[in-house]
Order: structure tokens, then sequence, then C-alpha cells
């Protein structure tokens, strides 16, 4: 993906919102924070095999709910991709695991 | 679609609220050649219609028949759409309406973005996806869902970490951080509101307890999950991503309840109940489906057939009240029924994986505080006239759909098409008059 850089105009516009915003809060910082740490940690347990959610979550000591939505956006966005069942849960592999897979790696 | 209009542009009709009930008003009122302003306050038009699963009783695809309607509004040429847009007021005086309008920032300029998408694939910011009732994530930047209209991006400010990733990325240069919300006023001389409903609150009634468990849930949450492009991609509960086996359905759980502020019935809730079980039995053909009832009410053509249809599918239908409802071990639920079938007998609680509530339909809006247009008791917009259906109290202002009170697709699609034709009578009277002065 091209990145380009950010006119001074555009520069100045960004910072006018984040000062609207009153900056960029700790509560907002530690989110994203958050975020990031536990999809590397989701896409770090998928490396080794497909994982139902209760899995995923005991592994990385998780609540599920959470760690079905963190599942859920990573499927959203083509990271994740479903792989068969263990009884009553779907499995989720890494989508480059499964291509893998299908290719006979 | 024009996005970027101005306080000179002066259309036959305002229609408050693009759902299905705005849109088909819109409709019925462009093709007779008059000038009509769609105002939406969310991102895209299509209303609760566009996230549902099915229609019934002919279990066709919603979104089959929500998308046409949409695309049709957004390339009428006599329609304008406002998205991201509510209106602050309406002041009517001498048979002409002001309308003031309050358009928020997306921070994305819709003449120039393409809808690639390449600035949502970019964000690393994600949060609960408002449109998946939460179950999904959607990023701080990104197209409110597949099939909105329009299809550009938004920029969610309370999300955003303004790292300027968007802008960098962007083809089009379509990023505008500098954005502002802008009012406008809009003068017309007749209007349609079309503002809908809300559902009240899974936690309206204690005793469900559906604040300790993730897995009662709402039927408007159960309608994405049967939805193909739902957030799960098939039904899974959403505490722990299993496939629910047993699954009960409450009726009357936010209606019919005067300690709720709710005494009259929301009418849609057993069609659409009996709807979702019978698409759950399709979706999980082993699941044990159960709808716990006081009256099933099927009053429209061909639904007391498919009541009958879902009887004969094996869905059962127990006629109790539930009393409570408690979370149990491994995220099941344990619900207690009072049975009116054999009262004297008090069933055992009955172990569940997943709880849907009918909860009640409660107006979308209330125009009473800032319009001419009076509300009945029960918040929705009054109609006096029995042979009117469709007029309120202001002159030149009408109501369609669930604005005016609960109803199915079926009624409101006709209401609109009622409100339409009343509004476009009231404007041939109007300027016939002003001809013959």
């Amino acid at each position: 993906m091209a990145m380009k850089t950010l006119t001074p105009e555009q520069k100045q516009a960004l910072a006018a919102l984040r000062a609207s915003l009153g900056g960029i809060s700790e509560q907002k910082r530690q989110a994203q924070k958050h975020l990031i740490a536990a999809r590397k940690a989701i896409h770090r347990h998928l490396e080794a095999q497909p994982a139902t959610i209760p899995q995923i979550a005991a592994a990385l000591d998780m609540p599920s709910d959470e760690a079905l939505w963190h599942v859920t956006g990573m499927r959203k966005y083509g990271k994740v991709v479903e792989s068969g069942e263990d009884g009553d849960y779907p499995l989720y592999a890494l989508a480059a695991y499964e291509e893998k897979a299908k290719a006979g790696h | 679609m024009n996005t970027q209009i101005d306080s000179n542009y002066t259309p036959d009709a305002l229609i408050v609220g693009g759902g299905i009930a705005g849109l088909q008003s819109a409709l019925d009122l462009a093709d007779q050649g008059l000038q009509v302003l769609v105002v939406e306050r969310q991102s895209s038009i299509g209303g609760h219609m566009i996230a549902l699963s099915k229609v019934y009783p002919t279990l066709d695809c919603a979104s089959c028949i929500t998308t046409p309607k949409m695309s049709a509004a957004a390339h009428h040429p006599n329609i304008q759409i406002l998205t991201n847009t509510e209106v602050e007021a309406i002041e009517s005086r001498d048979g002409a309406h002001q309308v003031r309008l309050l358009q928020k920032p997306t921070y994305v300029n819709f003449d120039k973005c393409i809808g690639c998408r390449l600035c949502e694939y970019a964000c690393d910011t994600e949060y609960p996806d408002p449109f998946e009732e939460g179950l999904g994530a959607v990023r701080a930047i990104a197209v409110p869902f597949t099939n909105a209209i329009p299809q550009k991006a938004v920029l969610d400010a309370a999300h955003c970490g303004t790292c300027g990733t968007c802008a960098r990325v962007c083809p089009t240069g379509a990023i505008e951080f500098d954005q502002q919300p802008r009012h406008l006023t809009i003068r017309t001389d007749a209007v349609i509101v079309a503002s809908g409903f809300q559902l009240n609150a899974v936690t309206v009634k204690p005793q469900f307890n559906a604040h300790r468990s993730r897995n009662i849930i709402a039927p408007i949450t159960l309608e994405r999950l049967l939805a193909p492009h739902g957030p799960y991609g098939r039904v899974l509960r959403p505490s722990d991503g299993k496939m629910p086996s047993s699954i009960a359905f409450v009726q009357c759980a936010g209606s019919r309840d005067e300690s709720i502020g709710v005494p009259y019935c929301s009418r849609v809730c057993c069609m659409y109940s009996i709807k979702q079980a019978m698409l759950l039995s399709g979706a999980l053909p082993l699941a044990d489906i159960t709808i716990y009832y006081m009256d099933i009410r099927a009053f429209g053509k061909g639904y007391e057939q498919f009541y009958q249809n879902a009887k004969a599918m094996g869905i059962n239908f127990v006629r109790g009240k539930v009393a409570r409802i408690h979370p149990v071990d491994g995220g099941d639920l344990a619900v207690q029924v009072e049975s009116t079938e054999n009262a004297e007998t008090p069933m055992e609680p009955r172990r569940h994986d997943l709880v849907v509530l009918a909860q009640g339909m409660i107006p979308g809006w209330m125009p009473a505080d800032s319009t001419p247009v009076a509300c009945a008791s029960d918040g929705f917009v009054a109609t006096p006239a029995l042979t009117a259906p469709t007029a309120t109290t202001a002159p030149g202002i009408f109501v369609a759909g669930t604005a005016a009170g609960p109803k199915d697709i079926v009624d409101t699609i006709a209401e609109a098409g009622s409100a339409a034709m009343q509004a476009s009578q009231y404007l041939y009277q109007k300027r016939s008059a002003l001809v013959a002065v």
C-alpha cells in the first residue's frame, strides 16, 4: 500500500482534531495497547495449530467473550479463517496457515 | 444522491428517517415528480430492516428487499439524501416548515471518496461494531457495513487515534480532518416523520439478569447471528463461541407490562420469534428450540399458517410466563417458567444455552420536544383522525411506519405509501389554492 506524506495543511488539521478531542486520553492509549497485544498473542497461538475460542481463552488467560471478539475482528479483516470444528466449537486458523495446509505444505 | 446540499435547496417534501418507511414514501413522492430530501441520522440509509436476516411469513431475504429500495432512492434524480444528519427542530408557519438540521462531520469528503476501503484496511484501531450489536469489530474509519448506502468511509472521531494513516493511504485525498458540524435550515411545504423505533434494553427487567450473562440476547442480535454476512458467519453464542444446542425465546419480555412503562403489545415479537426459531432450526438442525409465550398473536395474512408450520417443524411452544432467568455453570441459563397450562404443578427450571428476550418497541425519536407534532401517551406520534391514519396534529406534517406505533414491515410499507399520497394531495391542494388566488 502506497503511503503518502501528509501535507502541512493536513498535519495542522490533524493536530486541531486531536486537540478538539482533548488529546489522546490515557484510556484510549491503553485500549489500543491492549488491542495490539491481544491480537499479537492470538496470532502467535494460532501459528502452532487451529484452536477453538475456549482453547485460545485458556491459553492466553483471557475472558472467552473477549477472545471471540478479537477472533471475529481478525476473521473480518482476513487474518483468520474457520478451519473445521472440535465438538460444539468451530476451530479457527490463521489464513496463511490454512492456505499452506490446502497447498499441501 | 447529493450529500452536500445547502440551505438554498427547497424540496417539496422532507422525510425524517431513511429506513424502509422513509424510503418508500420518498420513492412514491419522487415518482410523481416532487423533489424530496431524506434526512438520516446514521451513516447509511436502510434503517433496522437492512440489519435483518429474513422477513416473515415468506422468509424472503430482508436485504434483497431493502437494498433495491435503498439503491433506487440513492439514484433517483428527484431524491436527495443527507446521512449523519439529525433534525434539531421544525418550525411551522403559514403552511410552510423550516426544518433545522445538524450534519455531523464524517471527516471524509463524499465527493472524493470512491469507497475503496484502503483507509479501513490501513487503520489499526478497532472497536465493537454497532451494526453487529457489538459482536463484531469495526475500524475507526470504515464503510459502515457491506451493503451500506452511501458506500463511503466514515471516521469515528471518538475511537480515532489521530495517527493520520488513513490520509496517507487515501488515493483520492478524501480525508478532511478539518470538517466541522454543519447547521442548515431547509424550507419545505410537507414533512413526513418516518423516524422508526428502538427496542427497550434487555436489562429492562432485572429478574432476567441480562446484565450477568452475554448469552441473554436481544432479537436484533439474533438477526445478526442469523444473517449470512453476520459477525461470526454462523450462529454462535457470544460468551464463548459455542454452537448453541438449546435456545429459548421469552415473549413479552419488554412489552405488555405497565411496570416498565410499556403497557402495549409490540405486535411483531410473536412473528419474528417464530421466524427466528424456524431459521435456527435450519441453521442448527439438532438444536432444541422453545418459545415461552403468553399468547401468540398471528394476526396478518398467512401468519397463522406460519405459526402452524413452526409447530410442525418441532419447535416447542410452552404457554406460560417466564419469572426468572439465572446464569448457571458453563455459561448456560436456568429459565424458571410459571406455566398457565399446568398451573398446579410448578415447572422445574429449564436449562438453555442461549436465551432471546422479545423486547418492546419504543419510539425512535420524540418529535413533540422540538416540533409542532404531538405525541400520544405511549410516546409515539399521535394520529388523531381515524379516517386519516398518517395525519399528525400539525397540518402538512405526516407520519409513516413505526414512528406512529409498533407495526410490522408489511404494514409499514403500506402506511408509507399512504403518507406519501396524503402529502402529495396536501401539496397539490395547497398549490392549487395559491394559483386560484
